[in-house]
């Protein structure tokens, strides 16, 4: 009874690490990066490939880390900047994110290979018992811990320091923030950074059950797109987290009491119901999407 | 008297633009043969070219479907996959298990995505812009989960289509039936597209788009037609369904999100709301891995990389960059709105003619009847938490006469008006309009009332030319303007309408004296000539009640005197205004009664000289 909510929290830290992920992104520049899933993959790829090549899995994680913020970097660069230049309410950025996402993948696809390779196993070998009603894998704790600590640092760093309220300034209106003297580029790069960063450490967390696969990015992509869709987090990122758990859980439960393949389907049932009662997510208060539209006088 | 008021188009004096109809009806007629003649031969083509044609026309129809929202409201659907995928399936499984026939089953899966866009339509309308596209981008994830994981759909491997039937006997030289079919239900669309670009509810849509507020102030119930042509859409998405069942197996991976994605790409390279652009982005886009046949991963990169090059190079798409290279060839050419203008408009509605004949009886003023036309009774008003706008505001305004509305910034003004005017809900009064109170009707019914309004900041469709957004105005005017937009330019009924129509609209250019800005595009003009559009868009619906937000700002001298003669002009027909104005050297001299506010509380309701004399009226809005 208890595993199932033990193990949905664990694999929905990590949906709501890559929502988090999605949500800062969104949060600096409001679009959302289609190639979130694909800079969790690199990390994943470049920590199994080092580790491959026989150095520890500490080096591999941190090279792997180092080179998702630098794809996240090149993805803000090459694939959002260029198109909110030109028209920052259109929708090109949709295109051109996924056209980043299509090159990362199948340049790793090309690179590797399409089959898994091994990744460490990190803490997955070592197991917790919690009374007779639970067992976690260490893995599965640390990814507890790691996206918890996430969240909190986020929010912290949002209400109680400058550069959080910066981040405010840029989201609501990046023109008045450069007025200000704010290096609007340079919010954004650093968003994008962070936001590869937390995606990379999803993909470390989850890297040891699921292996190093080219393909990983499109499945976690689009489970972290539909934990921050429930979760609303888009004005606070941490609610992409509350979502990520919510579907974690609700996968897990499916597969425990519906049967052992109803985990792909049934979380989307869940999104759409909340979708129908609430369509800005459970947890926003405000609907900080509707303010995409330029507002007007006199309304 | 609100009947007698909403008079339909008068059409006397229309004349048709035969000539021009002749030659267009040629080209497209010539247009036609060629596209037959084209279809003759991919109908005898062989099977793979047949395929790579046919595909690249059923993404061709989707992406049209997804341009028909997206470009002309706004709507960025990332449901058309989802719909799509009904469409094939709702065909595979009752043809190919139940026995149907499958073109009854045309129309069942016209029905049921039509049925299907409606509802997520309605359901996802809530909300707006980018909430939108995620929340159809959600129903295109859910389905294709139902389609793997559901017995009847065959799962992953899906399951294979039903075969389009044989031509009779007799028609069996002209090659492939299902060609005939896929490229007569392009051509469909294609016609459907252009009609409803040449018909006077374009300039409606395109109001929606950009200018919500304005086309709801001119009648136009804008949730509904949204819903409305979101399942046309969603209905020609699961057309093409129909279509692509036709061509093979069916199966989950070919209508999940990514050829959601996909469809908006054709949109975006092909070039946004352009009637070609879609078919030239469908071609690019499924054409692409036939053409250029490499390594599957470097085929992907490549395509990756061409389509953030086409968006970050070609942001309106490939016909918008050929259609600048275009105008750059002909600049001088006259824009077709005034062609079909007749010559004599433009002499009948001069304005140095026209108002300077009507001055003697501007000034002999007609006493304000005693009719009250709208009054506001204890109007409380605020925005989210913050101190009420609007404190206990009465307001009474007859007919004929020039009300003011004057007071500092932020007195409430504004607010006022979108409260008469239907775009705020006041948290407690009533608003009172033609003694029937109009509390939570829309603005779009009180404008069937004879109210229009104009905005301060002007609400306008920066694209097209002045006078297409003064056509607008006409919404409510023009019968079966929804109905017939699908053949509006083949119906001689639809020729004759838009002459009449543009004819009216730049009428009511000149009388504003904007007639030289007749043919410019919105974002082209100044802003007070922006001010004189809005004013010629509500002048043309013959309103009976006139809301003007500050529509001297922006606008010379000579405009400030010619808008006034224009005003007082109005009020000798019998129209009553409210004018909130800042200028009092041109609003005093024109109003009956003057309003001031302040702090959201009337001070005083009087006439221009009571007003102008009061010691607190000095005080807090003269600054004396």
């Amino acid at each position: 009874m208890l595993q199932f909510l033990a193990s949905g929290i664990a694999i929905g830290c990590v949906y709501g690490m890559i929502g988090m992920a999605l949500a800062i992104t969104f949060y600096v520049t409001r679009i959302i990066n289609f190639a979130q899933g694909q800079l969790m993959m690199v990390t994943v790829m470049v920590t199994a490939e080092l580790v491959g090549q026989g150095y520890s899995p500490w080096v591999g994680v941190a090279a792997g880390l180092a080179a998702s913020a630098v794809v996240g970097v090149l993805s803000y660069l090459i694939a959002v900047r260029p198109i909110l230049a030109f028209n920052r309410f259109g929708f090109g950025w949709l295109v051109s994110t996924l056209g980043f996402a299509a090159i990362v993948e199948n340049a790793a696809a090309y690179f590797w290979g399409p089959t898994s390779i091994p990744f460490p196993t990190i803490l997955n070998s070592t197991s917790v018992h919690f009374g007779d009603a639970a067992v976690l894998t260490g893995q599965q704790i640390l990814a507890i811990v790691v996206a918890l600590l996430a969240g909190v640092a986020f929010e912290l760093v949002r209400r109680h320091t400058l550069f959080g309220k910066i981040g405010m300034a840029t989201a609501a209106d990046p023109e008045m923030a450069s007025a200000f003297g704010i290096n609007t580029k340079t919010v954004a790069m650093v968003a994008f950074a962070a936001s590869a960063l937390l995606a990379g450490l999803a993909g470390v967390m989850i890297g040891p059950s699921t292996f190093a696969n080219p393909y990983l990015g499109d499945t976690f992509g689009t489970y972290g797109f539909i934990a921050m869709m429930i979760g609303g987090g888009t004005e606070r990122p941490i609610t992409a987290l509350y979502g990520g758990i919510l579907l974690g859980i609700s996968a897990e439960g499916a597969n425990a009491f519906v049967n052992s393949r109803a985990s792909d389907w049934f979380p989307f049932l869940v999104l759409a119901l909340i979708l129908v009662v609430s369509p800005r997510g459970l947890f926003s208060s405000t609907g900080p999407l509707a303010r995409l539209r330029p507002v007007r006088a006199g309304r | 008297m609100t009947a007698a008021r909403i008079k339909k188009l008068d059409p006397s004096g229309a004349s048709l633009p035969q000539p021009s109809f002749r030659r267009g009806a040629l080209l497209g007629g010539l247009a036609i043969v060629a596209y037959l003649v084209l279809t003759f031969f991919v109908a005898k083509a062989n099977l793979s070219i047949q395929s790579v044609v046919l595909v690249a026309a059923v993404f061709a129809v989707l992406a049209i479907s997804l341009d028909l929202v997206a470009g002309m409201l706004g709507l960025y659907s990332l449901g058309q996959g989802g719909f799509f995928g009904i469409g094939a399936y709702v065909t595979t499984i009752l043809a190919g298990q139940f026995g149907w026939d499958v073109f009854l089953l045309l129309f069942v899966v016209l029905a049921v995505t039509g049925v299907a866009g409606a509802l997520v339509g309605a359901m996802s309308l809530r909300v707006s812009g980018l909430h939108f596209a995620i929340t159809t981008f959600i129903v295109t994830l859910v389905l294709t989960v139902l389609e793997t994981n559901l017995e009847i759909t065959g799962g992953l491997q899906g399951q294979l289509g039903p075969a389009f039937p044989d031509f009779p006997k007799v028609l069996s030289g002209l090659g492939a039936p299902v060609a005939w079919c896929i490229m007569l239900a392009l051509l469909l669309c294609v016609g459907l597209v252009w009609n409803i670009r040449r018909s006077p509810l374009y300039p409606v849509l395109l109001s929606i788009r950009d200018a919500e507020p304005f086309a709801e102030a001119a009648g136009v119930r804008t949730s509904l037609i949204k819903v409305g042509l979101f399942s046309l859409s969603a209905a020609i998405a699961g057309g093409a369904g129909w279509l692509f069942s036709f061509l093979g197996v069916v199966s989950p991976g070919q209508f999940d999100w990514s050829v959601s994605l996909n469809v908006l790409v054709m949109v975006l390279v092909g070039g946004i709301n352009t009637t070609f652009g879609p078919i030239i982005g469908a071609m690019f886009v499924s054409m692409f891995p036939v053409v250029v046949n490499i390594n599957p991963w470097i085929q992907e990169i490549l395509y990756g990389a061409l389509s953030i090059a086409a968006i970050t190079f070609l942001p309106e798409g490939v016909i918008g960059v050929g259609r600048r290279l275009l105008a750059g060839k002909r600049s001088g050419a006259t824009p077709a709105a005034t062609d079909a203008r007749p010559p004599e408009a433009i002499a009948a509605g001069d304005p140095s003619v026209e108002i300077v004949a009507h001055g003697g009886e501007v000034i002999v003023r007609r006493a304000p009847l005693d009719e009250i036309m709208l009054e506001c009774r204890g109007i409380e008003c605020g925005y989210g938490r913050g101190p009420k706008v609007l404190r206990g505001v009465d307001l009474v305004v007859r007919r004929g006469e020039i009300h003011g509305l004057i007071g500092p910034n932020g007195s409430g003004k504004s607010t006022l008006a979108n409260v008469i005017a239907g775009r705020l809900t006041p948290t407690a009064g009533t608003v009172i309009l033609k003694s029937q109170p109009v509390n939570g009707q829309p603005p779009s019914s009180r404008a069937k009332l004879g109210l229009r309004r104009t905005f301060q900041a002007a609400e306008l469709v920066r694209e097209i030319t002045t006078a297409q957004n003064v056509t607008v105005g006409l919404y409510d005017r023009i019968p079966g303007i929804v109905r017939r937009a699908a053949l509006w330019p083949m119906l001689p009924s639809g020729r004759r309408d838009t002459a009449i129509t543009q004819r009216q609209a730049v009428d009511s250019l000149v009388a504003v004296g904007a007639a030289e800005w007749a043919s410019e595009r919105v974002g082209d003009v100044p802003h007070g000539i922006e001010q004189l559009t809005q004013l010629a868009a509500v002048c043309i619906a013959a309103p009976d009640i006139l809301i003007l937000d500050e529509p001297a700002t922006g606008l010379s001298a000579r405009e400030v005197a010619h808008l006034a003669r224009i005003l007082a002009d109005l009020r000798s027909q019998g129209v009553t205004m409210i004018i909130i104005e800042h200028q009092t050297r041109f609003l005093f001299p024109l109003c009956d009664q003057v309003t001031v506010l302040n702090l959201g509380e009337v001070i005083l309701t009087g006439t221009a000289d009571e007003v102008r004399a009061h010691p607190v009226v000095r005080q807090v809005y003269l600054g004396e």
